[in-house]
């Protein structure tokens, strides 16, 4: 039987701005942030909440194991925004629209109200994009 | 009830500067000053926003913060001291309630798992990232 999800990659179009975004803006810790020999940055993000699940930000170039043409791909598509999508959770979507609005981060739509609870879009400036969620009771 | 995008930014303000300043001490007039609230309204409005109260919420900031210096192999008094904690009896009272583990038993092992991680990152990635991404070759 699976129990849960422990690992997740997020493809990024640049490490050092992923970083600032997901631990500086977002406020995740950083799980592991370690060299390889090759000079492979492994590195690895959690959720505030949500310790067990260790976030890998990929890099989309450079010693990844991919070659050029499919960093090349892989970057197209993150400039296009189209690598798919994701959902953070947060006690306050308005809250937390303003904070982040006030540290710079940007947002493809503002809260909005959804059957579901208060939902905003926001961008990592990596080339992917999530909801932010305030679910509502019992969802 | 909803509240106008103003409060929103007044309290997230507050948490931000909250974020800035954990270390130091922070008092609840002033912050509720700072964003035209009365003690009363900002405390009842910022613990409906982040679901902890101020002081639960700098108590956590600090602790949080506490256990990545102590990763850091820092000593117990100066964590205390970096982190904005009065004395070392409560902070580590605090911190072994909390975290679950006394601070310099929760420092030997956060050293340890940091250091291997920095020598042997290998041991901590998963099987099939190595393999797909033939990292470390």
């Amino acid at each position: 039987m699976i129990t849960k999800l422990s690992h997740t990659s997020f493809f990024v179009s640049d490490q050092d701005k992923a970083y600032d975004f997901y631990v500086n803006k977002l406020g995740f810790k950083v799980n592991t942030d370690a060299m390889m020999e090759n000079g492979f940055r492994w590195l690895t993000v959690t959720p505030p909440e949500q310790p067990d699940l260790e976030i890998v930000l990929f890099p989309a170039s450079g010693q990844n194991g991919f070659d050029e043409e499919v960093n090349k791909a892989l970057r197209f598509l993150l400039e296009k925004g189209v690598m798919g999508a994701g959902a953070f959770y947060t006690s306050d979507c308005r809250a937390t629209y303003e904070e982040l609005k006030a540290k710079g981060v940007q947002f493809k739509s503002e809260p909005k109200e959804q059957f579901y609870g208060v939902e905003a879009i926001i961008t990592d400036g990596c080339g992917n994009w999530f909801s932010m969620t305030q679910p509502k009771q019992g969802f | 009830m909803s509240l106008t995008n103003d409060i929103y930014q007044r309290i997230a303000s507050a948490k931000i500067f909250i974020d800035q300043n954990y270390h130091e001490s922070i008092d609840l007039n002033e912050i509720s000053q700072k964003t035209f609230l009365s003690r009363y309204h900002f405390h009842r409005l910022f613990t409906k926003i982040y679901r902890r109260t101020p002081h639960q919420y700098v108590t956590r900031k600090r602790l949080e913060k506490a256990k990545d210096l102590l990763a850091e192999n820092k000593t117990v008094t100066d964590v205390c001291n970096e982190v904005g904690f009065e004395s070392i009896g409560s902070f580590s009272v605090l911190f072994k309630k909390e975290i679950g583990s006394a601070p310099t038993h929760y420092r030997n092992a956060a050293w340890l798992k940091k250091q291997e991680q920095k020598h042997h990152p290998k041991k901590f990635i998963p099987h099939c990232f190595i393999q797909m991404h033939r990292i470390g070759k």
